[in-house]
């Protein structure tokens, strides 16, 4: 067989493969819709280029083939058509690279209604904060953290009393309202990562990072660790339910804040020394 | 006027001007510039152990270098076995730990990207055809080349002593991020660690004296006549990617140093305070997010010393196959250049979601999408190049339009990763795993290959079997692009990387047949590979003699004075060069092939034609 | 070899000049010693080694929590009940400047064959880089006597101890390695093995000649460059 005949085969298999592929993106769930939406733009211009230039091969590969009398033709640059090439190339690039950089800027710009949600990481498994009646996180440092602190939240900070504690790796969200997701992690890097969701940013020990989103689907979705955490990261799962408003407010009424953790261990700390005293 | 083409007059009008470098206009055709510099003096071994294990000749080097990072690549196929059977059939080898599976994903990607691709190109190619191809007698300094080969040598040998240490090699991710490399909880955070960072150290050290050699040699030590834009593009390809490893290397070498001293005093460079099972670490203040700068600007610049060299040999298989010149050499030439100036530059786009100031993205993307433009010029040139040539439709060939359906395919990809936002959902996904291994794996790899059967019938004097090559191709492409094409919509679903195994999310279980169909292909393009090492043992006992210059090439490696070329290369005289390497099927010319060496008055003209 | 006599070059003027001689065949560089390229290479990749170096130092000493030490009072010395600052520091530099000094006139009276001016100033720098390992290793014990440690120290912040050890460090070991070729070198003058056409040195078909002395002089130059700003990131800031 004519190697370009397979190579031809090969060009049509990617294309037919990317039309009826049954493996594509999982549903968006949040306002990153202009991500998708340049991923499939970089697909058309992207898999035009690879298909031209394939086509183009194979069909000199078919129509050059050696031909002993024959001579190639002796041509060694055309200016013009380089030109002619370079800019194309360039503009193709400037149409892709634009939405990119819109779409990063929407993404690195928080609007200022947006919920903070402390997320922090560990080896390996995820807890989160959010802020109480002031609507304000409390400042927090690692050094803090022990079982009576959870968030290692700074004592003398007013801001933290009321910050309402979810000592689990699921939580809840509100449909339609912009989360700023603050990462932390207290000792390896993590990502916490929602396919559903599309966005996504590293959590380093440190530091606090950040990014948002709008989540507007209801329904639960899987979280996943998607910076490499050592070998519990494949196992390193949450959950995120995305709820409306009624369902999310009650939800949120039913979870513990700092100031009840702290009352709670005091009443226990009593009640050991009473039994002690007994 | 240049002296590139013959004197026909009919086709001296459409020679640019600046081809022929810059030899003075003459009234004698023939005229070359006087010699500057002495004819080198050799020391030729005379035992076995200065002829072939100290040697000091470049070619001997090479193959060393070459035969050595060959092992290197075999352990990391057997380890990309051992991956692909977990990911595909979860469980099948028993003694399969997420442990184990995470040595083996580090292992796999450091010896494939440092010590198989980086020393093969460099090393292997370099070594044998620097001096060869620009026309010197050796390396300027042949000493210090072999102790070159000798601390790769024992890079290599720590590296591969890693795996034999209490706690075994480092599972860290190629990448070494810290904190996570040094702490307990990763695979071979004691004793792995350590010998990863000494083993990339030596190779750094052991680089650095091989790189002074190409860049000296290609720099100072060029034959008469063969002026910069007379070197064949493999030349530049090489020299490019050395000046890169020169600048690059440095940034790992810190890193690996700064890393050890945080393993083993205690320092706190990288290291944040860190609370580990409960337990605050004596660590500190330290930056992890400066580790990873330092990471990748050696990082990406190590991309493109493995895909420089593999553009520029691919320019020269190409030129050679389909009988015609390469189709704008000097566009050719500033894209190598253009490329690796730029590839200093754009080390963070491997960092957007890594937590770095966000505001780097905008720069980092627009110098990552700048870097589209010169490669997607060397694409154009390479099927221009095809375009009305006269292909010979080899095996060699073969692996060359393998190279440029692999690498315009993991090209586009690129140009997702590198925008931005698009780099948000797919970053740390399988669309990452697919990208890089179709651009840097599969696509440098299809050169190596080409670059074997072709220069094979030089370094041994025979030629590898046709048909036998082909069956290599067919399963190897076929095969690599059936892995890496559809791992690209594993990425979308939203397969992270790095992941042990990974069936239970719902939209992830979609995959597990996919995975399998890869995980069988991986098998074979693995075992399709014993065919060439089949067929190279075939051929040294009862290959077709070659004898000299057979693809009937240009340029100089093909005109020693012995195949395979003895120790000195050319003989009593050292050739002189009067044209590029690309003459090929000049019209008016008898032969389709005119050699670097032919002055304008040898030039074998056919009857003059009546137009 | 040495730098090349070529018959009748003219380098050729202009900046299109210069593009065509640089683009011309067999040298780049034309009439520069092998040896003497290498080195200019080495020192560029060298560079960046420092720079890294450098840089790393510049982003930890700017993202750590605790404040970075006085270095006019972690450098000071005490002579005679009072304390100088950077008193130590200006000795040494003042060495390792002047090191530099003799080596370009060593290399000067090496061009002019004139051999015994030229070993003993090679000698006079290789004292001159020992003097200064020599207050290095003075100052790096009264560092430690005082209870600085590459992870900790009493003054601020532990990254401190760690770049100052881990640099000056490294810088050191640059130019132990200098000193130690420059006794060698001295030794290679004195014998004469760079005259009459030049000796045949080690595991080399080259002969000796002078611009060894050179290409020394330029690492040694560099090890000197990388101190100043050593010195002004270190103890200035």
């Amino acid at each position: 067989m004519h190697p370009g005949i397979i190579f031809f085969l090969v060009i049509l298999g990617s294309v037919l493969f990317h039309i009826f592929t049954p493996w594509y993106w999982t549903d968006i769930a949040s306002n990153w819709g202009g991500m998708d939406d340049t991923i499939t733009l970089t697909f058309w211009v992207g898999g035009g280029v690879f298909v031209a230039v394939c086509l183009f091969m194979t069909y000199c590969v078919f129509k050059f083939s050696y031909k002993e009398n024959r001579k190639a033709e002796y041509k060694p640059e055309d200016k013009k058509l380089e030109k002619i090439l370079t800019w194309a190339t360039t503009l193709g690039v400037i149409a892709l690279l634009a939405p990119g950089l819109i779409i990063w800027n929407q993404y690195v710009t928080v609007p200022k209604n947006a919920l903070e949600v402390d997320v922090m990481a560990w080896q390996w498994g995820w807890q989160y904060r959010l802020p109480g009646k002031d609507g304000k996180l409390g400042t927090t440092q690692v050094i803090n953290i022990n079982d009576e602190n959870p968030f290692g939240i700074n004592l003398d900070d007013p801001y933290g009393k009321d910050d309402v504690m979810i000592q689990s790796d699921a939580i809840n969200l509100e449909n339609n309202r912009p989360v700023k997701i603050l990462l932390r992690s207290v000792d390896v890097l993590h990502n916490w990562y929602v396919p559903q969701f599309r966005a996504k940013m590293d959590a380093v020990p440190g530091v606090v990072t950040f990014y948002w989103f709008e989540p507007n689907k209801t329904g639960e979705y899987e979280v996943l660790c998607a910076e490499y955490c050592g070998v519990g990261h494949y196992a390193m799962r949450g959950s995120v339910l995305v709820q409306n408003e009624q369902d999310y407010a009650t939800w949120l009424g039913e979870q513990e804040t700092f100031s009840d953790l702290i009352a709670k261990q005091q009443d226990l700390v009593i009640g050991d020394t009473k039994l002690a005293q007994k | 006027m240049s002296d590139e083409y013959d004197n026909n007059k009919t086709y001296q009008a459409q020679s640019s001007e600046t081809m022929g470098g810059s030899a003075p206009a003459s009234p004698d055709m023939d005229y070359v510039r006087p010699a500057e510099i002495p004819d080198q003096e050799l020391y030729h071994g005379h035992s076995f152990i200065t002829k072939w294990v100290f040697c000091q000749d470049a070619k001997v080097i090479g193959v060393q270098y070459f035969l050595t990072a060959v092992f290197t690549g075999v352990v990391g196929l057997i380890l990309s076995w051992l991956m692909r059977l977990q990911l595909g059939f979860p469980g099948a080898a028993g003694f399969m730990t997420a442990e184990h599976y995470y040595q083996f994903v580090t292992m796999h990607g450091m010896i494939m990207v440092v010590y198989f691709l980086t020393a093969l190109f460099l090393g292997g190619f370099g070594n044998y055809l620097i001096p060869l191809m620009v026309g010197a007698r050796d390396m300027v300094f042949p000493y210090v080349n072999m102790i070159s080969f000798w601390m790769f040598f024992i890079a290599v040998a720590v590296l591969m002593a890693s795996f034999f240490v209490p706690g075994g090699p480092t599972g860290a991710g190629w990448t070494l991020y810290p904190p996570q490399t040094i702490l307990p909880g990763t695979p071979g955070a004691g004793m792995g660690i350590l010998l990863m960072l000494v083993s990339l150290s030596l190779f750094v050290i052991g680089f650095t004296m091989g790189g002074l050699n190409y860049l000296i040699t290609i720099l100072q030590a060029r034959t008469r006549g063969m002026t910069l834009m007379r070197m064949p593009l493999t030349v530049w390809g090489i020299f490019t990617a050395t000046v890169l490893a020169m600048l690059a290397f440095p940034a790992l070498l810190v890193s690996a140093i700064m890393m050890t001293l945080d393993k083993i005093l205690g320092t706190s460079f990288f290291m944040p305070t860190i609370i580990q099972a409960g337990e605050v670490l004596d660590y500190g203040g330290g930056s992890p997010i400066l580790f990873q700068h330092l990471f990748w600007f050696f990082g990406h610049p190590e991309v493109y010393i493995v895909a420089l060299p593999a553009f520029g040999i691919v320019s020269d298989l190409i030129s050679v196959h389909s009988r015609k010149n390469i189709f704008g050499y000097r566009m050719m030439v500033w894209a190598i250049v253009g490329i690796g100036a730029l590839s200093f530059f754009v080390w963070a786009h491997h960092m957007y979601v890594s937590g770095m100031n966000p505001w780097f993205g905008f720069f980092f993307a627009t110098t990552t999408l700048i870097i589209a433009v010169p490669t997607a010029m060397k694409v154009y040139n390479w099927i221009l190049t095809l375009w009305r040539g006269n292909i010979r439709l080899n095996t060699v060939m073969l692996w060359c339009l393998g190279f440029i359906v692999t690498f315009v395919n993991g090209g586009i990809t690129g140009i997702f990763l590198g925008n931005v936002s698009v780099d948000v959902p797919l970053s740390d996904t399988y669309f990452v795993i697919a990208h890089f291994h179709m651009v840097m794996g599969i696509a440098p790899l299809m050169v190596i290959m080409g670059a074997v059967y072709h220069w094979f019938p030089l370094v041994s004097g025979k030629f590898l079997d046709e048909k036998l090559g082909k069956w290599h191709f067919w399963f190897t492409f076929l095969g690599a692009y059936s892995i890496y094409f559809p791992m690209h919509y594993l990425g979308f679903i939203g397969v992270p990387r790095r992941y042990f195994e990974m069936y239970d999310s719902p939209y992830m279980t979609s995959a597990v047949g996919m995975n399998e169909f890869i995980s069988m292909a991986a098998f074979i393009v693995g075992a399709a590979q014993f065919i060439l090492i089949y067929n190279i043992i075939k051929t040294l006992k009862v290959g077709k003699k070659a004898g000299h210059n057979p693809w009937k090439a240009n340029s100089l490696e093909w005109l020693t004075s012995t195949v395979p070329p003895e120790h000195g290369n050319f003989g009593e005289r050292l050739p002189v060069v009067h044209r590029w390497p690309y003459d090929f099927s000049v019209p008016g010319a008898k032969e389709d092939y005119i050699t670097q060496t032919t002055p304008p008055s040898e030039v074998v003209h056919t009857e003059v034609e009546k137009t | 070899m040495s730098d090349p006599k070529i018959e009748g070059l003219q380098l050729k003027p202009g900046f299109r000049g210069m593009a065509d001689d640089t683009g011309s065949d067999q040298t780049m560089f034309k009439g520069v010693h092998w040896g003497k390229a290498m080195m200019w290479i080495f020192l560029l990749s060298d560079t960046f080694v420092f720079s890294c170096f450098l840089i790393s130092y510049m982003k930890g000493r700017g993202s750590t929590l605790v404040d970075w030490p006085y270095p006019s009072e972690v450098f000071a010395l005490h002579v005679g009940g009072v304390s100088v600052p950077l008193l130590l520091i200006a000795i040494m530099t003042f060495v390792l400047i002047t090191s530099s000094g003799t080596m370009a006139l060593a290399v000067k009276y090496g061009y002019e064959k004139n051999r015994k001016m030229c070993g003993w100033l090679v000698l006079a720098t290789a004292l001159g880089g020992l003097t200064f390992v020599g207050m290095q290793a003075f100052e790096w014990s009264k560092l430690i006597e005082e209870g600085v440690r590459p992870w900790e120290n009493p003054f601020g912040a532990a990254q401190f101890g760690s770049f100052f050890f881990m640099i000056t460090g490294f810088h050191g070991t640059h130019v132990s390695i200098g000193v130690i070729f420059l006794f060698i070198y001295a030794y290679k003058v004195f014998a004469g093995h760079y005259e009459n056409g030049g000796k045949r040195g080690w595991f080399t078909t080259m002969k000796g000649d002078y611009v060894e002395i050179e290409i020394l002089g330029l690492y040694w130059h560099f090890v000197d460059l990388v101190w100043v700003f050593i010195f002004a990131f270190f103890y200035l800031w």
